[in-house]
């Protein structure tokens, strides 16, 4: 209690000290100021509270501690991971292309884009118990849910996209004769790429949301499960607090992982311009 | 590739009563009213006219991107119907490919061409527009005067007969847009394709086209056209210079002295 007190003052006389230092220090110590005094808060509350399940912040480090060395949170992490990883790729594998063409052919959208977007409002969420029933409790279901949920995005996303394609570039295409796969690979492709990788990267934003969600419903392993599961084993919110954290870690690294693709020369134009 | 010879004596682009009507709100918009105009092979000719005009509607006819409402456009006595790689576009907006390097973009038009052509090609276009040491860079890390070098060198490439150039320069500062004009009369020079270039700047149009053609407002028609008869490099002080300039005014409607 009286650490956290000293913290969250010594937070608040860096945040207002701030201002004098160089604008790269105070990408640093901004948020570390505020993330220190956020923690010193939650402390101060539990203290304060005494609430007798809540844990405070050294009981949800310990809680960390105690998942790595029962090795489950790699389990739980690798099964979460699992699915995720193969619900979207078949959902980019598939939605990709189908947006290109979607796109680019006005008779196809005309026909499919009202079916899209009208299953398109339906929460993944809601799908668990056809999920279920179709692939029953495990890897099967949770890919399937995986694959709803990034396939809209990424579908719409690349649709959008290909509409949005300038008529100068378009007219480039047809003056120099470019037909065809050519047309795809040349110029489609290329000119929605930008808005195609944004669109991944909503999507595996929201797969990561919903695998979790998934998981405490319809499933006996991956993070959310975990979370349900020390819930259920005698109200460990501990380790429920300190596996939203883990869940939290993991979602920042993904988004950083695929911003990566936003580097490329091919695609950068599509992120500096207008 | 041969082009099919034209009949003797007749022109290369032939324009017989274009005109163009648009649907705007449900109104006829009519653009172009039965436009006449003969353009001779390797002639430079400007069409020159006010904002909404028209002219820009009457170069995309003839590049084959927008139908007449009535009339006809004939290159080599053939009716246009699409775009041909042979006669090429020079946008306004940039229309080269951001996502392509400089050579990824100009090799676009002789993509078909064997490797070492390509290079042969490539290499003598992009020293043509002086964007040698340059050909791994991206758009987007060029002026704005380089993209449209990048762009008028991809459309050299083709060997183009026919160049529609609507307002190439016409997002550019004015120290880059002389710059690319006296470059563009060099290589027009060496290389003699026919030009139709649009614009509604009347020192450009003076500086760059053997005849201009002057435009009416909306329904765009053609008011005049007037022929510039100075050897290149022109002379922008001499008295001829200012009569042929006053003239275009004149028939623009406005005056040059303020």
């Amino acid at each position: 209690m009286i650490f956290s007190i000293i913290a969250l003052v010594a937070a608040a006389a860096a945040f207002s000290l701030a201002r004098r230092f160089t604008p790269h220090a105070q990408e640093w110590v901004l948020p570390i100021c505020v993330a220190t005094g956020l923690v010193a808060l939650w402390d101060i509350a539990c203290v304060a509270s005494g609430s007798e399940i809540f844990p405070t912040p050294l009981d949800t480090f310990y809680a960390f501690g105690e998942l790595i060395e029962s090795q489950r949170l790699w389990g739980d992490i690798a099964a979460s991971l699992f699915r995720v990883t193969w619900g979207f790729l078949l959902a980019a594998g598939i939605g990709i292309p189908l947006g290109l063409v979607v796109g680019w052919s006005t008779r196809t959208f005309r026909a499919l884009n009202p079916i899209i977007q009208g299953l398109r409002p339906i929460s993944p969420i809601a799908w668990i118990p056809i999920a279920i029933l179709w692939f029953g409790i495990g890897d099967g279901a949770g890919v399937f849910l995986i694959f709803l949920s990034s396939f809209f995005p990424i579908t719409v996303g690349t649709m959008a996209a290909v509409r949005n394609i300038s008529l100068v570039h378009q007219r480039s295409a047809m003056n120099f004769g470019v037909k065809g796969f050519d047309l795809f690979r040349r110029v489609v492709l290329p000119a929605a790429l930008p808005q195609i990788i944004t669109s991944l990267r909503i999507a595996l934003g929201v797969a990561w949301l919903v695998i979790v969600a998934a998981e405490m419903v319809g499933m006996d392993t991956g993070l959310g499960y975990l979370i349900n599961d020390a819930r259920n084993a005698g109200s460990r919110y501990d380790l429920v607090v300190a596996t939203m954290i883990m869940i939290g870690l993991i979602g920042i690294l993904l988004d950083f992982l695929i911003r990566r693709l936003e580097v490329f020369d091919e695609v950068r134009w599509g992120y500096t311009q207008r | 590739m041969n082009h099919s010879r034209r009949p003797a004596g007749e022109a290369k682009v032939v324009f017989e009563k274009v005109s163009k009507t648009f649907k705007q709100k449900g109104e006829p918009l009519e653009v172009l009213t039965a436009v006449d105009l003969a353009v001779d092979e390797g002639e430079f000719v400007c069409l020159l006219g006010p904002s909404g005009c028209g002219k820009s509607t009457l170069l995309n006819i003839a590049g084959g991107f927008e139908r007449p409402t009535a009339g006809s456009v004939k290159i080599d006595g053939a009716e246009v119907h699409e775009p041909n790689a042979k006669r090429v576009f020079v946008f306004q907006e940039y229309g080269i490919f951001p996502w392509a390097s400089v050579w990824d973009n100009i090799v676009l038009g002789v993509r078909d061409q064997s490797k070492a052509e390509q290079h042969r090609i490539v290499e003598e276009v992009i020293e043509l527009v002086g964007l040698s040491g340059f050909e791994s860079s991206y758009p987007m890390e060029l002026s704005g005067g380089m993209k449209q070098r990048v762009e008028v060198a991809r459309a050299l490439a083709v060997s183009p007969d026919v160049l529609f150039m609507d307002e190439p320069f016409g997002a550019l500062d004015s120290l880059t847009r002389l710059t690319l004009r006296t470059e563009l009369l060099r290589i027009w020079e060496e290389r003699r394709p026919t030009v139709l270039f649009v614009t509604h700047d009347v020192d450009e149009a003076m500086q760059l086209a053997e005849r201009i053609v002057v435009f009416s407002a909306r329904p765009g028609r053609i008011a005049e056209i007037v022929s510039v008869d100075m050897p290149h490099p022109r002379d922008i002080g001499s008295p001829e210079y200012g009569v042929i300039k006053n003239r275009l005014y004149e028939l623009l409607g406005v005056t040059h002295l303020i």
